[in-house]
Formats: C-alpha cells, sequence, structure tokens
C-alpha cells in the first residue's frame, strides 16, 4: 500500500513536470522583440538608474546618518533607519529584478546567437547566479542589521552587477548601433525590422 | 531643420527661465515646487504665459519640464542636512511654521512635486528624505535667524 502511495506520488510529480515543461514551450518566442526591448530597458535602468553612482551614494551616504546621530532624538533615529532601510530594500529588490530579466532575455537569446563565445558565456551565466545570490545575501543583511550594517557587501554587489552588465552588452552588443546591424543580419531576408 | 529650430527655441526659453525667474530662487526646494506648480495636472502640460509669448508654447513647455528634472535631481542630491536648511528656509516664509509642518506631514504635497517618467526609487528616496526632515523640524524650535514670512515669495501647489 505504502509502495502504491509513493511510486503514484512520483508519477504525479513527473505528470507536473511535463505540464510545466509544456506550458513554457508555449510562452513567448525567445530572442522577440519584445524581450529584446525589456532587456535594452533593464541594461538603461540598471546603468543610469540602479548602479548611477549618485543613486547608491545617497541612498548609503553615511553623512545622511552621521547628521541623524549628532543632532537628533532616538525617535528620529529610529524613524530615519526604518525609512533608508525600507529604501535600500527597494533598491536591492529592484536590482534583482532587472539583473534577472537581463539573465532571462541573455538565456533566451544565446540560444539563438552561435556566434557567442562559450567561455564567455559561461563566465556570465556563473556571474549571474553569482550576483543573484549576492543580491539575496544583501537584502537579508540589510533586514538584519539596517542600511548601514553592509557598507562593503553594499559596494561589492554594485560593482559586480556593473562588471555583469559590462559583459552582457559587450556579449550580446546590445545598445550598439554595429551590433544592431547584426540583429538585422541574423533576420531572414524579408523579417521583421528591428 | 524644424527640429534643430525648436531645439535651439527651447534653449533659449530655458535660459530665459534661469535668468529671469529661477534666479530669484536659490533654495531648490523651491524651484522644484514653482515649476511644478506651472504643470496643468489634468493633462501633464507646462504652462508660462510670458515663456510662450517670448517663445512658443511648445518651447515654453519642454523648457519648463527640463528645469523640473533638473531642479528635481537637484534636490535628490541634496544631504540630508542640507535638505533640512531647506525645508527650514521655506518653512519661515510661511505664516504660521507649525501649520505648515503639520499640513506637510498630512497631506505631503511634494508627492505631486514629481516630474513624470521619474524612476520610483528617486522618488520613494525623495519623499523618504522630505519625511525625516519633516520630523526633523517638528523636533526643533524655529531658527530666529531664518526670514520671516514675505521673506521671499512663497509658492502654492495649485495653479
Amino acid at each position: 500500500m505504502i509502495a502504491l502511495i509513493f511510486y503514484s506520488l512520483i508519477g504525479a510529480g513527473l505528470l507536473a513536470l511535463l505540464v510545466i515543461l509544456a506550458l513554457r514551450q508555449r510562452g513567448a518566442v525567445e530572442g522577440s522583440g519584445e524581450q529584446f526591448a525589456q532587456a535594452r530597458q533593464s541594461l538603461v535602468t540598471l546603468r543610469s538608474g540602479l548602479l548611477g553612482a549618485n543613486a547608491v551614494e545617497r541612498i548609503f551616504d553615511p553623512r545622511d546618518w552621521n547628521f541623524i546621530q549628532a543632532g537628533t532624538s532616538a525617535e528620529i533615529h529610529d524613524l530615519f533607519l526604518a525609512e533608508r532601510k525600507r529604501i535600500s530594500l527597494l533598491w536591492v529588490s529592484r536590482l534583482r529584478g532587472e539583473i534577472r530579466n537581463l539573465m532571462h532575455f541573455h538565456l533566451g537569446y544565446s540560444r539563438l546567437h552561435g556566434k557567442l563565445e562559450l567561455e564567455t558565456e559561461i563566465r556570465l551565466a556563473w556571474d549571474f547566479a553569482l550576483l543573484l545570490s549576492a543580491c539575496r545575501a544583501l537584502e537579508v543583511l540589510l533586514y538584519l542589521r539596517g542600511p548601514y550594517g553592509a557598507p562593503g557587501m553594499v559596494g561589492i554587489t554594485a560593482g559586480a552587477a556593473a562588471r555583469v552588465c559590462a559583459t552582457s552588452e559587450q556579449s550580446l552588443g546590445l545598445l550598439s548601433p554595429l551590433s544592431k546591424d547584426a540583429f538585422r543580419r541574423d533576420s531572414a531576408e524579408g523579417g521583421a525590422a528591428v | 531643420m524644424t527640429k534643430a529650430f525648436k531645439t535651439k527655441d527651447v534653449l533659449a526659453a530655458e535660459q530665459d527661465l534661469r535668468s529671469r525667474t529661477l534666479a530669484h530662487m536659490p533654495q531648490r526646494l523651491e524651484r522644484l515646487l514653482y515649476l511644478a506648480s506651472t504643470r496643468d495636472y489634468n493633462t501633464g502640460v507646462y504652462r508660462h504665459d510670458g515663456l510662450a509669448v517670448r517663445f512658443s508654447e511648445q518651447a515654453a513647455c519642454e523648457a519648463l519640464a527640463d528645469c523640473h528634472r533638473e531642479a528635481f535631481t537637484e534636490l535628490l542630491d541634496c544631504p540630508l542636512e542640507e535638505l533640512v536648511k531647506q525645508l527650514e528656509r521655506y518653512a519661515a516664509g510661511t505664516r504660521s511654521r507649525s501649520d505648515f509642518i503639520a499640513a506637510w506631514r498630512e497631506l505631503e504635497p511634494y508627492r505631486v512635486a514629481v516630474p513624470s517618467g521619474t524612476d520610483s526609487l528617486s522618488s520613494e528616496l525623495l519623499f523618504s528624505n522630505l519625511k525625516v526632515a519633516l520630523a526633523i523640524l517638528q523636533n526643533r524650535p524655529a531658527d530666529p535667524d531664518s526670514p520671516g514670512p514675505g521673506a521671499s515669495p512663497r509658492l502654492l501647489l495649485v495653479q
């Protein structure tokens, strides 16, 4: 009886896996224009917004905390730390989301693009995995220790994200007119313009 | 050709706006609120009669929008200490400092002063800083050196 339940569960699990795989295949065509635009937007958001020197510096600026500590009450300390913690968590969550968008696009596109170097792709996949883990770890640290509890980790994560963006951009040639031509050349003659 | 002319027109309108109007507003916060007040909340279009007469409605609108974005970025880049000072000076120009603080804490009028297309993280950071700055002001006695009401033109967030 126990064996029957056990094998039934395994069977149900395999069936569920098949359904998930079938549903995934019905999704959007990998490397489609929409995904391209989304990845491009992610890169722009990362470069100009989330990873811009001003954004990171302003959110984690120790001068603000020094000012608060120097001349305000404990009530203000708590309010400031709670507010800055909320903003820093929002920042890291947005950063993770954009990195994930970029990774999904990259995974889909690299399967269609034969000219990508294997070594670069492996390195990039590894970097994406490490970066997403670092974002999660940073999220936990910020949650537990507050916005000023992990200054080194913030710098490392932001730096790693910037490097991954640069490698991804270089690999796929996003945002450069030259690569748009390459993208056009990849399309069949008379295909949709990019 | 038309585009180049238009850009030149917008640049000239911006220059005019900076030298005639914004030059009289040394505070970044004041500039941001003034520029936000020139925007029609129903349409998102900026209006300034003087600029529109000298240039064109389109050029005036684009110049105001550009200066608004610039004022927002400048205020966002302010350290918290500087933001508190700016808010202190702005509050000192109102009829009642305590009423001002109470109204701003309750109504949060600064939320409508954000330029369109602003990243949500940036606007949240500014709102958060203003919230803390208002709490600091509330717990702090008024600065006797601050200019009193009427020392600088007070701005309304409605047209």
